[in-house]
């Protein structure tokens, strides 16, 4: 077994994939199980920007959504195979995310975060107000996407296979960049930006490159969700999903990858439940988030080394 | 001319007042980012509970000089409760950590308020009315008071911050608060009253501004984007320079209201930030190496 492709890794998706098999699991519980997949699979494409390059992305709902928009466009239209619609995605992403990387990671810290937010919110508010995209309603009822020919994706069971294959395969790509040569220069951007500059490494250039990375997988992942929802909102790029994000990484712990797909899938799952027993469900989020950046700072899994002794006040 | 005193001189003052108002709510997260390193993301609830304490003190007091002294002080409180129960445990901690526990107050504070007072779109009513003519057209005097009540408060914090010793304190705090707790002063204690006059900077914000938008719970949310763009366009951690972007930024929001709808002023204020950053990466005022 190598660094990549772990046992563990193996068993976890064998699994997940034997999870529709179970006779308990109604269709309900399988489309929840695709969102908080899903949102396992975008909370751990953000922590390769969080957690191992320490920058704080707030825009990371603009990624998603355009994706999710390509494909609703692209349905909408009859276009219905899934690879035109990721291949949509990636473009439109891409472009977007270039643009995006190129100001953001001119800056660190707090300006970075607020750069991506600011971004994201002209897509949100582009969106929100454009009347050939459905403006607030955004784009609603589209048909069944097609695998391949004779092959749509229409019942629960398809669906969530779908998202699965995909959590694998980001999983795979983000498990091969963290080992890589370049995923240990991030980790030393991270520790000390000043000294990776100073050893010849091109900072920018390696931000940009793991922001790219990074807002290339939530712009597919954004570009499944229609698939499954049958509409793309405004309201998925808002800039509090992008917080949702972060909240994500943060219960399941930076830098861990597999900690950030836990956080999204307790995430999900705690809001589907919270939500259906009290509708001040944004309270109990919000403390629970309080709760822990106080007391368990490193998530379910995470580095005690982000949490060490500080001076008072110090550069971000 | 008359295009000129019909409309284009109305819009600059509507410009002025709000940007005034808006250099409170900015003003006080500058602060607050500079001494704890803490971009609030709570800074528009807080903004928003003004308006709303507003309401209640009203509602009991039918008066609306007697709300614009309690509110403030209740968010004031509020604040530094806040502060000692979940910044001042995180205060040496990475930046990373205060943005995303302020991100959850805020949540709490937005679903309190739409818990305890709904959440349709309240209106408080101008305490005063009329209006004054003024340079050939006729102003609302509300916002002439608004216009007066926030250029004294800038010019108050301003004094605050140059010729007192609390306010030197505070600006020594941003340099070096280690220097200053080795000399002997209660840092923690410092950074508590801080942010609740930060707290209610916003809040009186909120109130002030009430009358002449609505109040409803996500109010703060919209602010706070505008209050950021402000800070990070007059340059991080530059008082200044906030006060002078959230002029500018209501200024030109205003004067592009006369020219287009309300979702292009918005791209068209990203558009300003976008290109500023471009020129000036730093902001108007912002330095190298600071808070970065």
């Amino acid at each position: 077994m190598s660094r990549v492709v772990t046992w563990r890794a193996l068993v976890a998706f064998g699994a997940l994939a034997a999870l529709p098999a179970l006779p308990l699991t109604s269709k309900y519980y399988l489309l929840l199980a695709f969102d908080a997949l899903l949102f396992g699979a975008i909370a751990m494409s953000l922590d390769l920007l969080i957690g191992y390059t320490g920058l704080v992305s707030f825009g990371h709902a603009a990624f998603y959504g355009l994706g999710a928009y390509a494909t609703a466009i692209l349905l909408e239209r009859g276009v219905l195979s899934v690879w035109a619609c990721l291949a949509g995605a990636f473009v439109v992403v891409s472009l977007y995310a270039a643009i995006v990387s190129y100001f953001a990671t001119a800056r660190r810290g707090i300006y970075f975060a607020l750069l991506t937010l600011v971004f994201a919110e002209v897509v949100y508010t582009f969106f929100r107000y454009t009347q050939t995209f459905g403006g607030s309603d955004g784009i609603q009822g589209l048909p069944d996407a097609v695998l391949w020919r004779g092959v749509p994706i229409d019942t629960p069971e398809r669906k969530y296979y779908l998202v699965l294959v995909y959590l694998a395969v980001a999983y795979a790509v983000c498990r091969v960049v963290v080992t890589s040569h370049f995923g240990r220069v991030l980790v030393a951007i991270r520790e000390n930006e000043d000294r990776a500059r100073f050893l010849g490494y091109s900072v920018q250039r390696y931000k940009m490159a793991a922001c790219m990375i990074s807002a290339l997988l939530t712009g597919l992942a954004g570009a499944i969700y229609p698939i499954r929802s049958a509409f793309a909102t405004p309201d998925l790029m808002l800039w509090t999903e992008s917080g949702e994000f972060i909240i994500s990484v943060m219960i399941g712990g930076l830098g861990t990858l597999v900690g950030p797909i836990l956080g999204g899938v307790f995430f999900t799952l705690l809001r589907d439940k919270v939500s259906s027993v009290v509708d001040w469900y944004f309270i109990v989020i919000g403390v629970v988030l309080v709760l822990i950046v106080l007391f368990m700072p490193k998530g379910l899994l995470g580095l005690r080394r982000l949490v060490g002794s500080r001076p008072w006040r110090q550069a971000a | 001319m008359d295009y000129l005193v019909a409309v284009l001189l109305p819009q600059l003052l509507h410009g002025l007042v709000f940007g005034a108002a808006l250099g409170l709510l900015a003003l006080g997260l500058t602060v607050i980012f500079g001494l704890l390193g803490v971009m609030n993301f709570a800074h528009g609830e807080l903004y928003m509970l003004g308006a709303y304490a507003g309401i209640a003190v009203v509602g009991l007091t039918h008066s609306f000089w007697v709300a614009l002294i309690l509110a403030p002080l209740s968010v004031a409180a509020l604040g530094a409760v806040t502060e000692i129960a979940t910044l001042r445990p995180i205060y040496r901690r990475e930046p990373l950590y205060g943005l995303i526990l302020t991100f959850g107050l805020a949540l709490v504070f937005r679903e309190g308020a739409r818990q305890i007072w709904g959440g349709d779109m309240r209106r408080i009513l101008p305490p005063v009315t009329g209006s004054t003519p003024l340079l050939g057209m006729t102003y609302p005097n509300y916002r002439l008071f608004l216009l007066g009540a926030s250029s004294v408060l800038l010019l108050a914090i301003w004094v605050f911050f140059t010729r007192t010793r609390a306010g030197v304190l505070v600006r020594a705090a941003v340099q070096d608060a280690e220097m200053l707790d080795g000399l002997g002063v209660n840092v923690p204690r410092l950074f508590t009253l801080t942010f609740a006059g930060s707290a209610a900077l916003a809040a009186l914000a909120g109130l002030l501004l009430a009358p002449v938008f609505t109040v409803y719970p996500q109010m703060g949310v919209e602010m706070i984007l505008l209050a950021f763009i402000v800070v990070i366009l007059g340059g991080m951690g530059s008082m200044g320079g906030s006060v002078v972007a959230a002029l500018v930024i209501g200024i030109a929001q205003s004067l592009f209201a006369l020219w287009m709808n309300p979702q292009r002023v918005a791209i068209a204020i990203f558009g300003i930030m976008i290109v500023v950053l471009i020129v000036r990466p730093r902001g108007f005022f912002g330095r190298e190496g600071v808070l970065e």
